[in-house]
């Protein structure tokens, strides 16, 4: 099991390198103009100023040498300077990824538990109402996109009812607690701070919940269709011949069985809820990675684009370590193979 | 096995019990955050921001001018009530020589920074050098300065080694705000020839400021918040907020729910659509201001496929063939205006320019006179943005159909900013569309930027099929207006105007109005077209 584990590691730097070498790539090899975002569009006509800015940015050397000086810089740990923020990039990358896992963990923990929920509901009562209520609220989920139900949610629960916060991960006049992890439900918590934490989890739920909503649906539908295989088992008549209740042997028996294959989706639903939260960031102003990319994505800012995607990929590859290691754990065939 | 069923049974409904209470708490405490007391000394503003620093000297962005107005006081200021009028700020006294080369600004002895230190002459110069060596976007606003010099202790003379009757209103700009030498230098910043590469301070100004305005920088976190606090010793009338949070709300619909919500006070880039929708909140006021920003097309006959836009006449008959009246009427539900030149309504010169007008016949027969009686094809790349609440994706379809009304088939193309930067500083594209906000209140910026000067924007490298145009009109033109002032000034750039119209390489499309929403009990909010709002000025009913 360790081999197993230490030879999945040994690999991750070669692919960071191979993503960070091609996010590199591409990002300079699109038709676009970083300096305009530097520079404005009324000086992009102004050699002193561009030439300037080139320099300082290292935009007048040529493809190669900015790669090895890229490289060099993060070898040292130095991911660079945004031409935004004109921070570096690790610390925005810092002090933004705790938004992002604070939003991501909650969606995944309402998709996983939700989505368990309403594949248990529907198996058990087949073909009945409340398997057709909760595969149409599956199927919701699923369908809709996020940028949609997000702007409508608010509406609704924000604009229109006032029972949910609007965007933001605190209310306006609300100060954020002090930085200890960054997750401001718990930093919020560690300063005994009741109303913050209150105030945090409050404007979690619509985001979070928008954000697992298709989850639920790829889990319920999973969970259903494995729970309904597993009734049928021969070792699940055997325990029912045992006298043990149907709810006993549906807890115990079928949902643990069922269970197995939803360990792969949750670790694959990591990196998609990542790559969901882009949008939902935006809706609810929610100042995490998804956010940064976007902007960095729309001013051609090369050092954070190269930061984001090299974040991305690492918590996306630590995420499939993480799923192969617990599914070597539940099914030891996976070693063997 | 019967005691571990009922075990498990329990936990199960302890978990449910247990989500169902979390769930009401929820609830309920969303609420309560909702209706979280509100100090009303601070401040909330939601506004989509551009921010990308808070270096007074290297910024150059419309939230910037918001933020380095409230943080560093300029030499002069413009007037709430006429932008066109002069007042004193850190200089009590400023004048220019006869022949505009000189001008000399006498410091208010009562002018002081947030450290309670005196604002003095050598706080001055550095600032002027620094913003011009530095050679960040809004050094072009110090092109041609010659030296600097401080006579005595509270006298700065500004040298020009032409004549320059635009500086003063330059001045007042955001940009050329005073910061306190001593503490900024300790910090890494510079003023020297070489400040452009020595000059290391940007990143302390991130988290600190060193002016002489009505607030001083709290705190900033990029993408998110600017939070400003009222300045101590702030030597004018101190400000009526303790603190003032600019919060990034990028769309418009949501600053509009949050201004309805009371979870902000001002929203600055509510919809036109909007307007009626806030008519029934009692509690926050609206107002449509004029503007002088405007979205316009260009057309570039030396541009890549833009050889049909050679002939004026063509270029005539496109403006003629665009129904302007019906763009503002849809992109901007009405609030807008037309505008004659690349000089904006209200900026000295744009009084006697004819505003355009839409004529399909004549179109038509201009096109007809040009040799192109069944009409031609060309292409159009611009930026996908929404520019002060214009659409310029809406705005080009609108134009894509009114050009087809007269055979002319219009290629749309809307790309990122950076991509568009990249096609303009390349082959270039026969149409665009852009925006325009001014930097500070005099017209010379028009001319230089869409003159057809050496030197002027990207419009002249593509005026002609011979690629870079000078219109040698103008350019005397802009020199002739920049040593006078007065009338004569006036008439200048109306003749510059006029020039500029006449080219018809630029057709000005909408000159939107601002929509400004906010709580009916604050006070003060104007625009203000060097500075934006002028946070300093905002206050409460009584």
């Amino acid at each position: 099991m360790l081999r197993f584990i230490l030879k999945r590691i040994a690999i991750l730097p070669l692919l960071l390198l191979g993503i960070v070498t091609i996010a590199f790539v591409i990002s300079r090899l699109l038709p676009a103009n970083p300096i305009a975002s530097l520079v404005g569009e009324r000086n992009l006509n102004n050699p002193e100023i561009v030439a300037a800015a080139k320099a300082r940015w290292g935009l007048d050397q040529d493809l190669f040498t900015q790669y090895l000086n890229y490289l060099g810089h993060l070898f040292q740990g130095d991911l660079g300077t945004s031409f935004s923020t004109k921070s570096s990039v690790t610390s925005d990358l810092l002090s933004r990824l705790p938004a992002t896992m604070e939003l991501t963990i909650v969606a995944l923990l309402i998709g996983t538990l939700g989505g368990i929920a309403l594949g248990v509901i529907s198996a058990s009562r087949k073909d009945r109402f409340a398997d057709h209520l909760s595969r149409f609220f599956s199927l919701l989920g699923s369908s809709l996109p996020v940028f949609w139900t997000g702007l409508v949610f608010l509406f609704v629960f924000y604009a229109q009812l006032g029972v949910l916060p609007g965007p933001g991960r605190l209310s306006a006049r609300i100060e954020p607690p002090a930085n200890v992890t960054g997750f401001y439900t718990v930093d919020s918590l560690l300063a005994g701070n009741i109303p913050l934490f209150l105030d945090a989890v409050s404007h979690l739920i619509l985001p979070a919940f928008i954000l697992g909503w298709g989850l639920v649906g790829t889990i319920s539908r999973l969970v259903r269709a494995s729970m309904l295989d597993e009734m049928h088992a021969d070792y699940v008549r055997t325990v029912r011949a045992k006298g043990l209740s149907d709810g006993f042997v549906m807890r115990h028996h079928v949902l643990r069985n069922s269970l197995t294959p939803v360990v792969t989706i949750v670790g694959f639903a990591f990196g998609a809820l990542l790559t969901g939260a882009v949008l939902v960031e935006q809706i609810f102003s929610w100042n995490g990675i998804g956010s940064y990319a976007v902007g960095a994505t729309r001013t051609l800012d090369y050092p954070a684009i190269n930061g984001v995607t090299l974040v991305g990929g690492a918590i996306f590859l630590l995420a499939s370590l993480a799923t192969d290691i617990v599914y070597a754990v539940v099914d030891p065939r996976v070693r063997l193979a | 096995m019967h005691t571990k069923q009922r075990s498990t049974r329990f936990k199960w409904r302890s978990l449910v019990a247990m989500a169902a209470t979390a769930t009401l708490l929820l609830t309920g405490c969303s609420v309560g955050a909702a209706t979280t007391a509100v100090a009303k000394h601070d401040l909330v503003i939601a506004r989509a921001m551009d921010l990308t620093t808070l270096d007074p000297d290297r910024g150059y962005c419309d939230t910037c001018q918001i933020v380095f107005t409230a943080l560093y006081d300029r030499l002069v200021i413009v007037s709430p009530e006429d932008s066109k009028t002069l007042q004193p700020g850190l200089a009590s006294t400023f004048t220019a020589n006869a022949d505009n080369t000189q001008f000399t600004f006498g410091l208010d002895p009562a002018a002081t920074f947030s450290d309670a230190s005196p604002v003095e002459p050598k706080d001055v110069k550095w600032s002027l050098e620094r913003l011009a060596n530095i050679k960040g976007s809004a050094s072009y606003l110090l092109a041609g300065m010659s030296s600097i010099d401080t006579p005595d202790a509270k006298t700065v003379v500004v040298n020009f080694a032409a004549p320059n009757s635009a500086f003063l209103a330059i001045v007042a700009a955001s940009y050329l705000g005073i910061v306190n030498s001593d503490v900024a230098s300790e910090h890494g910043a510079s003023a020297a020839a070489d400040a452009s590469t020595a000059d290391t301070a940007e990143d302390w100004f991130l988290s600190n400021s060193a002016g002489s305005g009505p607030y001083i920088l709290d705190s900033y976190t990029a993408n998110s918040a600017v939070k400003l606090t009222a300045n101590p010793n702030y030597w004018r009338t101190k400000p009526t907020f303790d603190t003032v949070t600019l919060k990034e709300v990028t769309d418009s619909s949501s600053q509009l729910q949050q201004l309805q919500q009371g979870d902000v006070d001002i929203a600055m880039q509510i919809s036109p659509d909007a307007l009626d929708q806030l008519k029934n909140t009692p509690t926050v006021t609206t107002a449509a201001v004029d503007s002088f920003n405007y979205t316009y097309i260009a057309l570039m006959p030396g541009a890549e496929g833009g050889a049909p836009l050679a002939d004026v006449r063509v270029r005539e008959a496109i403006k003629d063939a665009i129904d302007y009246d019906n763009i503002v009427k849809t992109l901007v539900a009405g609030y807008g205006k037309l505008q004659g030149s690349p000089i904006p309504n209200g900026f000295e010169g744009s009084e006697k320019v004819a505003l355009p007008s839409y004529d399909v016949t004549k179109a038509k027969a201009l096109l007809a006179e040009a040799g192109y009686p069944d009409g031609f094809t060309i292409s159009s790349t611009y930026p996908k943005i929404v520019a002060y609440g214009v659409d310029l994706d809406l705005q080009m379809q609108a134009i894509q159909q009114n050009l087809a009304s007269v055979g002319i088939t219009l290629e749309l193309t809307p790309v990122d900013f950076s991509q568009w930067a990249d096609v303009i500083g390349g082959k270039g594209t026969p149409i665009t569309a852009v925006y325009f906000a001014p930097d500070h209140t005099d017209s010379s910026q028009y001319v230089q930027y869409f003159g057809l000067i050496p030197n002027g924007g990207y419009v002249a490298n593509f005026a002609s099929l011979a690629g870079k145009t000078v219109n040698q009109a103008e350019v005397d033109g802009l020199t002739t207006a920049l040593a006078q002032t007065g009338a004569e000034r006036t008439a200048s750039y109306q003749a510059l105007a006029q020039l500029m119209a006449d080219d018809v390489n630029i057709l000005p499309i909408v000159n939107p109005q601002l929509i400004m929403a906010h709580a009916s009990d604050i006070t003060g909010v104007t625009y203000s077209p060097c500075c934006n709002v002028d946070l300093g000025a905002l206050g409460l009913t009584k």
